[in-house]
Order: structure tokens, then sequence, then C-alpha cells
């Protein structure tokens, strides 16, 4: 089971890895992050994440901290 | 070793350097200096050292920071309207703290100028013209004999307090030869090993950096350069005295100046004048406090220069009101000669001192 | 298995300052990333610059040195110089923008690589001055609105802008000239591997090697970082191709 880790604290909502991932495990989550705006967060309730590590490669924040496949 | 040689002042520096283990020479050709870096090309080559015709002086100096941050001894030398153009990377490595000796050969400005002798860079040296609260420490020879001695001694006090240190020659000294010594480097090594950068090899990694943008930090760095300068101000003034103890006048200059007007007080003491010559060695740090000593009991000094005034002032924050001070001097070209040194020295007794 | 972690040359609690979506991020983990796939980390001196590209020894853990604007080729000739006088081979490299490499420090960063400096320099470009606040810089492109040309860049009254990767490759100390793009993850792995090329032929000591790195800059592009990638991808790569210009690693 794939699975990545997420640091909201360094997200800043540019929400470059929701437009990559293939699966759409990423969205918009309702904790308000450092830049105003609502952070990301992985959601994946049926198991679809399949580590390819793309939210991770884009991600400027370095706030994907873990891809774990 | 001990044996008398005739040299030029230039390639003393040159030899000195090389001696006390100068591992790092960048330049840019400029008269009157030029020849420090012709004779280090060869001798720096053939023993495998870093030495680079960089492409200003900009690159110089800027190569010379990096090379410091390395620990090695790192030297560059210019002059004047060139040094003008390093005063950014002096600002940035006093900041730094990165020890860095700085050959300036002087010639006349201001601008282009000319190749012709002057002493106008005592305010560029001892103020600089770099941004911020900083202080290099300023070295200035009167002899081929000091060229080598205050070599050895800036890169000495360039490790010892991690601070730019310039060189301040005369270009008539640079390019004068007369006999020295070619003595040993009398100064220990400092140990660098707690803050170079060699790679963060079982230790945590280091940078060195002027950008603060913590205002508090920012406020902390520059104190504690301060205390730095404090004790530099305390430790390392050295000056020459000559025949001061009980003089009435006292003659002041720097560098190769202070040489003809030994001959003026000469002149004068046969005549029972009590005069006596005030010299500083260290241009920064100024010695003030002896010059205040020699001001409760001298009752008149006359500064003179091969500029407009510039170490003038110097001599006034020394002596305050504690005397009188009247200037001799001239900007460009020969120097003045002991005769005409006599006669404004006379000038003055008669205008100024009329009761000696 | 863990497939993807931060990389060990990133400084532990790091948080990047950077604007949002800003690729001085993404550029600054892949070089942390080649860093530690190279082994380097131990052996390494990082000059950073003026601009934004200074931050980079507050995240970047290795030994890192500040230059003055536009200086950065010129004290990272002097590092590599001094330890070599030692007997001591470090990997020294620069981070740059292209204001910084490429306008106030062009005669540094030119004659280093004429002089085939065995350095590697990275150029951040973003087509402006970025921490002034987007002003026109030696890349602005024509047309492009900054608050000082805020009627776009006109050849006749503002002149042209520079190729930098193009004009480096020109060098006959240049070993290695190229430029890259952040975009997408197809061109992040394609810039990680040229960047990792340019590594390496410092450490094969050819000579001077380069990589200029397309950037966006959404806060002064005025545009969200999607559409910052965007403008990369269809506007800015037409003008600055993405090209390996020069290669003789191999000669």
């Amino acid at each position: 089971m794939s699975y990545i880790k997420l640091d909201q604290n360094k997200c800043k909502s540019c929400y470059l890895c929701i437009d990559v991932c293939p699966h759409k495990l990423l969205k918009k989550s309702s904790h308000i992050g450092s830049t105003g705006e609502l952070t990301v967060e992985f959601s994946d309730t049926e198991n679809k994440c399949i580590g390819c590590a793309q939210c991770a490669i884009v991600c400027p924040e370095i706030a994907i901290v873990e891809v774990n496949r | 070793m001990d044996e008398k040689v005739l040299l030029k002042g230039n390639i003393a520096i040159a030899k000195a350097a090389l001696n006390c283990g100068c591992s790092c020479y960048f330049g840019y050709p400029i008269t009157p200096q030029t020849d420090i870096g012709e004779y280090l090309s060869l001798e720096m080559q053939k023993k495998n050292l870093a030495y680079v015709c960089a492409e200003s002086e900009i690159g110089a100096i800027n190569m010379a920071l990096g090379a410091a941050s390395s620990g090695e001894k790192v030297m560059t030398s210019s002059s004047s309207c060139a040094v003008a153009l390093m005063q950014e990377a002096l600002s940035y490595a006093s900041s730094d703290e990165l020890p860095i000796v700085l050959v300036n050969v002087m010639r006349a400005g201001p601008g282009q100028g000319y190749i012709y002798p002057s002493q106008g860079d005592y305010n560029q040296a001892t103020i600089g013209g770099g941004n911020g609260d900083y202080k290099t420490i300023v070295l200035s020879p009167s002899s081929v004999q000091e060229c080598i001695d205050l070599t050895y001694k800036s890169f000495y006090l360039a490790q010892k307090y991690k601070n730019p240190t310039i060189l301040l020659v005369d270009g008539l000294l640079g390019q004068m030869a007369e006999p020295a010594i070619i003595t040993k480097n009398p100064y220990p090594d400092i140990d660098n090993s707690s803050w170079i950068l060699d790679g963060a090899k079982n230790r945590p990694s280091r940078n060195i950096h002027s950008l603060e943008p913590d205002q508090n930090k920012l406020n902390q760095h520059i104190l504690k350069l301060y205390q730095k300068y404090q004790q530099i101000e305390k430790n390392e003034p050295v000056w020459e005295e000559y025949l001061c103890e009980d003089a009435d006048i006292i003659l002041t200059a720097f560098g190769t100046m202070a040489r003809s007007i030994k001959a003026v007080c000469n002149h004068f003491r046969k005549t029972r004048i009590k005069m006596g010559v005030f010299r500083p060695v260290t241009l920064y740090p100024f010695p003030y406090k002896r010059l205040r000593e020699l001001s409760v009991k001298a009752r008149y000094f006359i500064d003179i220069e091969m500029n407009m005034g510039q170490m003038l002032k110097d001599i006034r924050l020394g002596v305050l009101s504690n005397a009188q001070i009247s200037f001799i001097g001239k900007p460009v070209g020969d120097w003045l000669r002991k005769e005409e040194i006599i006669s404004a020295v006379n000038n003055i007794i008669k205008e100024q001192y009329a009761s000696i | 298995m863990q497939v993807y972690s931060i990389p060990k040359s990133i400084k532990k609690d790091s948080k990047f300052t950077f604007c949002k979506g800003c690729d001085h991020g993404v550029a600054i983990k892949i070089i942390a990333e080649i860093i530690d796939e190279l082994n380097l980390k131990e052996n390494t001196i990082a000059i950073s610059s003026s601009g934004c590209s200074v931050l980079l020894y507050n995240f970047l853990d290795v030994d890192c040195l500040e230059a003055p604007h536009g200086r950065a080729c010129a004290v990272a000739t002097g590092v590599k110089r001094a330890h070599r006088a030692k007997g001591q081979d470090k990997f020294v490299f620069t981070y740059q923008g292209d204001g910084d490499f490429a306008s106030i420090g062009l005669g540094e960063s030119m004659h280093s690589a004429l002089r085939g400096e065995n350095i590697t320099a990275i150029c951040i470009n973003n087509t402006n001055y970025g921490m002034t606040g987007g002003q026109m810089g030696p890349t602005s492109t024509m047309g492009q609105l900054t608050t000082t040309s805020p009627l776009g860049r006109n050849k006749e009254y503002h002149g042209f802008p520079i190729k930098t990767a193009e004009q480096i490759a020109l060098c006959e100390g240049t070993q290695f000239s190229a430029r890259v793009a952040l975009y997408d993850v197809k061109n992040i792995l394609k810039a990680k591997k040229i960047i990792k090329k340019a590594f390496e032929c410092q450490l094969k000591g050819g000579g001077f090697s380069f990589v200029e790195i397309l950037s966006s800059c959404p806060t002064n592009w005025k545009l969200s970082p999607q559409d910052s990638h965007k403008k990369i991808e269809e506007e800015l790569t037409k003008i600055y191709p993405l090209e390996i210009f020069k290669d003789t690693t191999n000669d």
C-alpha cells in the first residue's frame, strides 16, 4: 500500500501537486496555511496511491516529506 | 639571510609575502605596483600556488575573498583608483571577518590622476569607501626594510583579527631601491580550524555571509565587530618617535615623508629649537593616546603630508586643543624637499609661533 | 518501502522562504539530491549570491560562502584555487540569479568560463529582478512588462536580452553549457540529470560547467504557479530553448 506524508506547515498552497497526482488524491484541506489559503491534504480511502512521487518532485516547498510504495 | 641586499619596495613586499606563506595572489596590472604581481607570477607558478591574472580589480579582490575563506594566506595588490574598485569587497570581507592583505602602492588622484608620487589615499584606507560600520587595519611603511617587516605584520594581524589589512605604500617607496635585510617572518601562524570553509566533514556545515534579515542579529554582529576593533585600538597602535620627549614643536608625517622630516628636525635642533618627529606606523589603529600625551608638553604640531591634509584630522583628534596645529602639504609631484620644508616651517614659526 | 524522502543535504527542519510556487525550491531540492547521490556533502563549498538565490545557505547543509552581488564566479575561483594550493580538490559551485550572473556579474562569470575555471555555475533565470520586486533584467524578454519596462521591453528603447547559456557555450574554457526548465515532472527529472552531468564535469576536472534554469516568478509575473509554468512552457522555451549547447566531456 503506497502513501505519502505531507507537512502542512510547509505547504504554501501552490497546488502544483494537486495537478500532477494521477489519481487526484491530493485536495485542498480545511486548514489555512502561511499564505492565508487552504493547504493541501492527502486522502486515499481506496488505496489508489501508486507511490509515483510526482507530487514530491514538483513540490517547491519540500512539504511532501515522504513517499512510500 | 641576514645579509643586506639592494631591493625595491615592491619586490620586498612580494618576497616577504612568499616568505610568510602567502599561497594565493590575485591581481590586475596598474602602475606603480605591477612589479609585485610580475614577481609573484613566476615564483607562485613554480610552487604550484594560486595565482590568477584577474579580469579586473573587482575580480581580484573577490577571488581573494573566496580564497581567504579557505584559511590560506591571501594577498592582492593594486593602486589608488583601482583600490577604489575594491571597496565593496572590503566591506563584505570585514563583515565576513575574512583575512585579506591588500597592498595599495599609491599614485596620484583623484580619478585616474597619474603615476606621480602622492599620499592621497590616507582617507580611502583609514576611513574606507565601503558601506556600513567597518574598519580595516592600515599599516604604513617608510623604508624598504619596513616593507618587509610590515608585510609580515599585515598577514599576522589579518589572521589574528580575521580582518582585511591594508599595507599603504607610497608609490615612491614601491619603486625605490635601498638596502634591506630579508628577515624571517617573526610571527606565529594563527589556528583557523574553527571557522574556515573546507567541507563539512565530521562537523556541522558552516556558512559565511553578511546578509542578516534579523535586525537584532545584525546589531549584535556589528557590536561584536566593534568589540574586536576596540581590542585592535587597545593592542595594536604602533608609532615612531624621534626626539619628542623634550620637544616644543613636533612634526608629524606618515610613510616616506617621515624620513625627510627627520633631517628637518636635525636642522632645527642645531638652531636650538626643540623639535621632534612623530610618525604613526599604524594609521588604523591611529596612535591617538601617545599623541595626546605628547601634546600636553609640546606646544606646536606641524603636520606634513603629500596630500591636502588627510591625516591632519587624526592629528587634531589626538592633540585636541592642547596645542596649536599647522599643516604643510602638497597634493602631488616631486616629494617635498628638506629645504622646502625648512622654509615652510620657518614661515610658520615666524608667523604663528612668535614666542619660540 | 520509502521511495522518496527529503534529501540529506537539506538542513533539518528547513522551511523554504521563497514565494508561493517559486521554482527556487525545486532547484535547491534537486541540487541537494545530486549532492547526496554523488556523495559530495563533505567536500563541497557552495557560493551564494545576491537576490533570492542568496538564501541558499539557509537550506543547503554544506559549507557556504556568500559572494557580493555578481561576484560569485570570482569568489568561487578563489575558493577552488586556494584549496588546490593546499593540494586539495573541493567541489565548488555557485548559485546565482540571471541578474547576478549575466548582468552585474557578467564580467566575472564570462571570464571564469573563458579561463576554463574548474567550477560549476547554476543560474536561475526568471527573466526579472525578483527580490527587488520585478524590474527589467538582462533576460527580460521583448515585450515583457516589468516595473521598469511598464510599456513592455522594446528593442529600440531598452535593447536586447542575453541568451546566457548560448553565450557561455561560446567560451573556449566552457566544457558544458545547457538550459533546463522545471515546469513539469518530466523537465524536473531532465534538469536533474543535466545538472548532475555539469557537476560530474567538474569532478572530472575539465573546465567550466554551466546550467541555466528557466524558473518561474509567480509573484512578479503576477501569474498563478500553474500559469507561470504554462508561460515557461509555451512562451519562454521558444525564446530560450532547452538544449545542451556545449558538451565536450567525451572529447
